[in-house]
């Protein structure tokens, strides 16, 4: 069972009480709700928040192939995951992303959503764009997804 | 023939807009869009070391999948450059 969504921040801010809705199940003993927040500092430098921008066709594509990679990789069958990703402009403190999963086992949902942060981080195409205290703003470098360019 | 390139990421910067229109060859394939995006990065950003460096680090996209240099192009084909990424 598996909800993902790219949520534009001017229509709607993430909600883990959504993820909770979608998640709950007498069928699973464990849950855990992982959220990433808008922090302060990045590289010495004061943040006051993030731009992010999302390919939403080429997210929603990753998030569907890690969720299904987590049946083979990780024989998990039986878990309800839910992940959503804020783009636009997010100020500090705020959620960008909100993956939750609720397994039979807690060890099959540590292991689950450790998982899925890993990998969206290194395949899902999101970008930041940081804003200073001093105005100015920096797309942060990122790391380039792994594809034979031949 | 004209090809569309969505911008994403850090490239968002070679434009005010969210695309740009190149001209190129028939039968080009994606390899002759990145030099074309470098020839265009050269002529209006005096070549811009770091664009230059975002376009040869960067894949391209056709609706959702990521395609190959030795990819052919059609006519009015929308394509994506996918810079470095980076989100969570």
């Amino acid at each position: 069972m598996l909800h993902t969504k790219v949520v534009d921040i001017k229509d709607k801010k993430l909600s883990i009480i959504d993820a909770e809705k979608f998640i709950s199940s007498s069928d699973f003993g464990a849950s855990i709700f992982f959220s990433g927040t808008v922090r302060n500092q990045n590289n010495n430098k004061s943040v006051t928040g993030i731009t992010y921008d999302s390919h939403d066709a080429l997210v929603i594509k990753s998030f569907e192939e890690i969720y299904n990679e987590a049946d083979q990789k990780l024989k998990i069958k039986d878990k309800a995951v839910f992940i959503e990703h804020a783009k636009g402009f997010l100020n500090l403190g705020e959620i960008s992303i909100i993956i939750a999963v609720a397994c039979k086992h807690r060890d099959e949902a540590y292991v689950l959503s450790r998982y899925i942060i890993e990998e969206i981080k290194k395949r899902s195409p999101i970008w930041k764009k940081e804003h200073y205290q001093n105005n100015e703003t920096d797309w942060l470098k990122g790391n380039p997804i792994q594809y034979e360019k031949n | 023939m004209k090809v569309t390139i969505e911008l994403f990421g850090a490239s968002r910067d070679f434009s005010n807009q969210d695309s740009i229109e190149i001209n190129i060859e028939n039968n080009s394939t994606i390899k002759d869009v990145r030099d074309k995006m470098l020839d265009y990065l050269h002529s209006n950003f005096k070549g811009n070391e770091n664009f230059i460096k975002i376009v040869n680090s960067s894949v391209f996209c056709s609706k959702d999948n990521i395609i190959s240099d030795n990819y052919k192009i059609t006519n009015h084909e929308k394509i994506a450059i996918i810079p470095p990424i980076g989100g969570g």
